[in-house]
């Protein structure tokens, strides 16, 4: 027989994290899995997946409205962030306070930044919809594209612009073929920061549209928690949802071959 | 010398400790697990039945007390297994789902002889039965044919098959009705608010149709409430459906019109042609919809974010309450929203108590004393007044009982020295003017019959559009029979069965409906393509200059 030798290395200290992991994530996804395929009374089938991908419950709708939301929200935030990111990278050196303000919404709970928008909107008589969604989406996810590229960029290294000024070329081409090929990985790793969870979130959707704009998150947390208990549909979407994660991380990760920087997610 | 004292000290200890768990052995103490919703009793220390509870057994009792937020998650923990609990308090549906599971006790309530006599240790003389005071109506309704009927066990076991009434089986609690919360001063404004118009609207409010296929009014559009619920927005809309006709000339599954139903039969009569009809209905509605509430609804309404939503009464009750002010009704305050239960059909719902089989059986005395106390005129009224739904005691039996009277007057605030002493938190004297209610009697109509005396002495019922008791829905009480509902126009609703599944799959249709993005994605893609051009235009210009200098 073989003995199980302990080997204390400081490779021991990462086994309660492994063991965390196992417990709490991929314990939970063999869950979803084992859920996918069962119906009410626990028996085999696949009528989950039938009702899912024949739309008969809306959700293939969802997951196209989902995706257009998610995608919308991410070209905002990047033609909002990349700017912002660009200028408190290049005046670095009073930066910090301004860094400081961008990140300082998101110590208040997003929770309550939400309500608080809901009661803005109200008190200005503004409609809630569509509008109002993608506007907290974009206020909830702007930090996340902020900060990856953010940190891109300040790490560029400033000789990089001058060797490309001392060759002559003027402030777009500088900008054009040095600043934004070497920023491409922070404008990937921003994407899918802000991408994936704007493509999940139910809070923001329930609470700016009154529950009218019902998203994928929506969707998935209807199944799951309210007096409906179809914990098999839910447990499809939950599926779909991370397949599109892993996807996204694929993709980035083919894309920024770079090592530095990779998919934060 | 040390040693020898920290010895000492070690012995003491143990000696202590030893005594006190003699003591606890010898001081035998009963206990009870109870299981109920979330802020669903009066008091959660249950110090009123502790005391109870010694009176009638001499024994002091432990209580522990868990709660939970949904049906659903009561019905999965007791099915799962996981929780050891004696006495239970589910709604009617997920009663009936629980008997065709054969979890649940028999209680037998309501045949004294058979209640009380399976008592070990009661002393008798003490204990009075109250299933006298329960509203005999809740019974009847839950007995009639279009509501439970006979259930039949459906689990696998020596009971399958086997068919029983509900009766035998729970106690009920606490019940109310499904209505819409408005403000009517919005209504007023609207130039809708007259008993003619809403009634003719009924349970087309909420979808603001008035009833001749036109808009309600258009100040409705975008300012109305649904709940964030399958079973009461189905109910509702099933309701709607009916009244306006549209269920005309279609049948059920064994070809029964649906026009020839009543309320109960209706909303119970869960087939795809009916479903079909609802999903199309919620879609629609839609449109005019502020959104879909679970907790906000009352302080959107309050806040003037919505004028109707979908409500049951308790809800509604608490939320008109809140909604007193000062200013309106020219300067002499009025209460800003109202409650309507629609006049052809509606929904009725109640909550009652059940014993799971998994109990405890050296609990069963404390279970069924516990029960019994419940339905003291006393309990009642103090757990009609935490939570503001109707206690399944009969009025009656509560305006016979001077205690359960004085807890009412005190908690209202009346003007009642002959029941209480009118006294504010510090102690001192309220005067007459600055009691909410300068009467018993004032309050008992308010309470009781939902009315009051106008200046010529004439009963008004608040209610002036429904002309129904918010509180006491069911006919019996003596006085202004045209308060009170025909209780045959409600309908309790049984649990969807087979049908759940489908009728989750129509609601999440009819709620992701309306959305479509694809316009929003044609412009981003739009003011890209813009901003990209733009960019391009730029870089040409400046290469075009860049050369020209070059040459």
């Amino acid at each position: 027989m073989k003995k199980f030798k302990f080997r204390f290395s400081r490779r021991a200290f990462a086994y309660p994290y492994m063991i965390f992991l196992l417990v709490f994530v991929v314990v939970p996804l063999v869950i979803i899995l084992i859920n996918a395929f069962l119906d009410d009374n626990g028996k085999l089938t696949f009528a989950n997946f039938a009702e899912f991908f024949t739309d008969a419950g809306g959700g293939l709708t969802v997951l196209g409205n989902s995706l257009i939301i998610g995608l919308v929200t991410t070209v905002i935030c990047l033609a909002i962030g990349y700017p912002c990111a660009y200028l408190l990278a290049k005046y670095h050196a009073s930066s910090r306070v301004l860094v400081l303000l961008f990140i300082l919404p998101m110590w208040v709970n997003f929770l309550i930044r939400t309500l608080s928008t809901k009661a803005i909107f109200m008190a200005l008589d503004v409609k809630l919809g569509m509008g109002t969604v993608l506007f907290g989406m974009v206020y909830n996810y702007l930090p996340y594209m902020i900060l990856p590229l953010h940190t891109t960029l300040v790490s560029i290294d400033h000789s990089y612009i001058e060797a490309s000024e001392d060759l002559g070329a003027d402030k777009i081409s500088v900008f054009l073929k040095t600043v934004l090929p070497l920023s491409l990985s922070g404008i990937l790793s921003g994407v899918t920061m802000t991408f994936i969870p704007a493509i999940s979130t139910f809070a923001i959707s329930e609470i700016l549209s009154s529950s009218k704009i019902f998203l994928f998150g929506d969707a998935i947390n209807m199944h799951f928690s309210k007096t409906t208990n179809s914990f098999g549909v839910g447990s499809v979407m939950s599926l779909v949802m991370l397949v599109l994660v892993v996807v996204s991380n694929v993709i980035v990760n083919l894309t920024s071959k770079d090592e530095e920087v990779k998919s934060a997610l | 010398m040390k040693k020898f004292l920290s010895v000492l000290a070690l012995l003491l200890l143990v000696c202590f400790a030893l005594t006190a768990l003699v003591a606890c052995k010898t001081e035998q103490k009963d206990s009870l697990v109870i299981y109920n919703w979330a802020d669903y009793i009066f008091d959660e220390d249950l110090n009123e039945f502790k005391q109870y509870y010694k009176d009638v057994t001499g024994k002091n009792i432990d209580i522990t007390y868990v709660t939970f937020d949904t049906n659903e998650t009561m019905l999965t923990r007791l099915t799962k297994g996981d929780s050891n609990v004696d006495v239970v308090c589910p709604s009617e549906y997920a009663i009936q789902k629980l008997i065709e599971l054969d979890m649940v006790e028999p209680l037998y309530y309501f045949d004294e002889q058979a209640y009380t006599d399976s008592f070990v240790s009661v002393n008798k003389d003490k204990y009075v039965h109250n299933s006298e005071n329960v509203e005999p109506g809740i019974i009847e309704k839950v007995s009639a044919s279009d509501t439970f009927g006979e259930i039949e066990i459906t689990a696998e076991g020596a009971n399958k098959g086997k068919k029983v009434s509900m009766t035998d089986y729970f106690v009920p609690y606490m019940y109310g009705t499904l209505g819409i919360l408005y403000n009517k001063y919005a209504f007023e404004r609207a130039g809708i608010y007259d008993e003619e118009t809403l009634n003719k609207a009924n349970w087309g409010i909420l979808f603001n149709d008035d009833g001749e296929g036109n808009l309600l009014s258009d100040k409705l559009t975008g300012n109305i409430l649904m709940k964030d619920s399958i079973r009461d927005s189905y109910a509702a809309t099933v309701f709607y459906l009916y009244e306006r006709g549209k269920l005309d000339g279609l049948t059920d599954d064994n070809g029964v019109p649906y026009a020839d139903m009543s309320a109960g039969e209706l909303i119970n009569a869960v087939d795809d042609n009916l479903l079909e009809a609802v999903k199309d209905a919620l879609t629609e509605q839609k449109q005019q919809l502020f959104g879909y509430e679970v907790d906000f609804g009352k302080d959107d309404l309050l806040m003037g974010n919505a004028i109707v939503d979908l409500a049951w009464s308790g809800d509604a009750l608490y939320a008109v309450e809140e909604s007193w002010n000062d200013e309106l009704n020219d300067g002499e305050g009025d209460y800003e929203l109202a409650y309507y239960v629609p006049h052809t059909t509606g929904n009725i719902w109640f909550d009652g108590w059940v014993v799971p089989k998994t109990h405890d059986p050296d609990h069963l005395d404390a279970i069924k004393l516990f029960i019994n106390y419940l339905n003291t005129a006393t309990s009642a009224a103090e757990n009609s007044l935490a939570i503001g739904y109707s206690p399944a005691v009969k009025a009656s039996v509560m305006l016979a009982d001077e205690d359960a009277k004085a807890t009412l007057a005190e908690g209202y605030a009346v003007y009642a020295p002959e029941l209480w002493d009118v006294v504010d938190e510090s102690g001192a004297p309220l005067a007459q003017e600055d009691c909410d209610f300068a009467s018993w009697e004032e309050f008992e109509l308010y309470f009781f019959n939902n009315s009051y005396f106008d200046e010529e002495g004439n009963e008004v019922c608040y209610d002036e559009i429904s002309h129904s008791n918010w509180r006491y829905p069911f006919a019996g009480a003596e006085q202004n029979a045209d308060n009170y509902r025909n209780i045959d126009s409600l309908g309790v609703m049984r649990d969807f069965g087979t049908q759940n599944k489908a009728v989750v799959t129509a609601w999440n249709y009819s709620r992701s409906a309306g959305v479509n993005a694809l316009p929003m994605l044609g412009w981003t893609a739009l003011a890209v393509a813009v901003a990209v051009g733009a960019l391009f235009l730029a870089i040409w210009f400046k290469y075009l200059k860049n050369s020209r200098v070059r040459k």
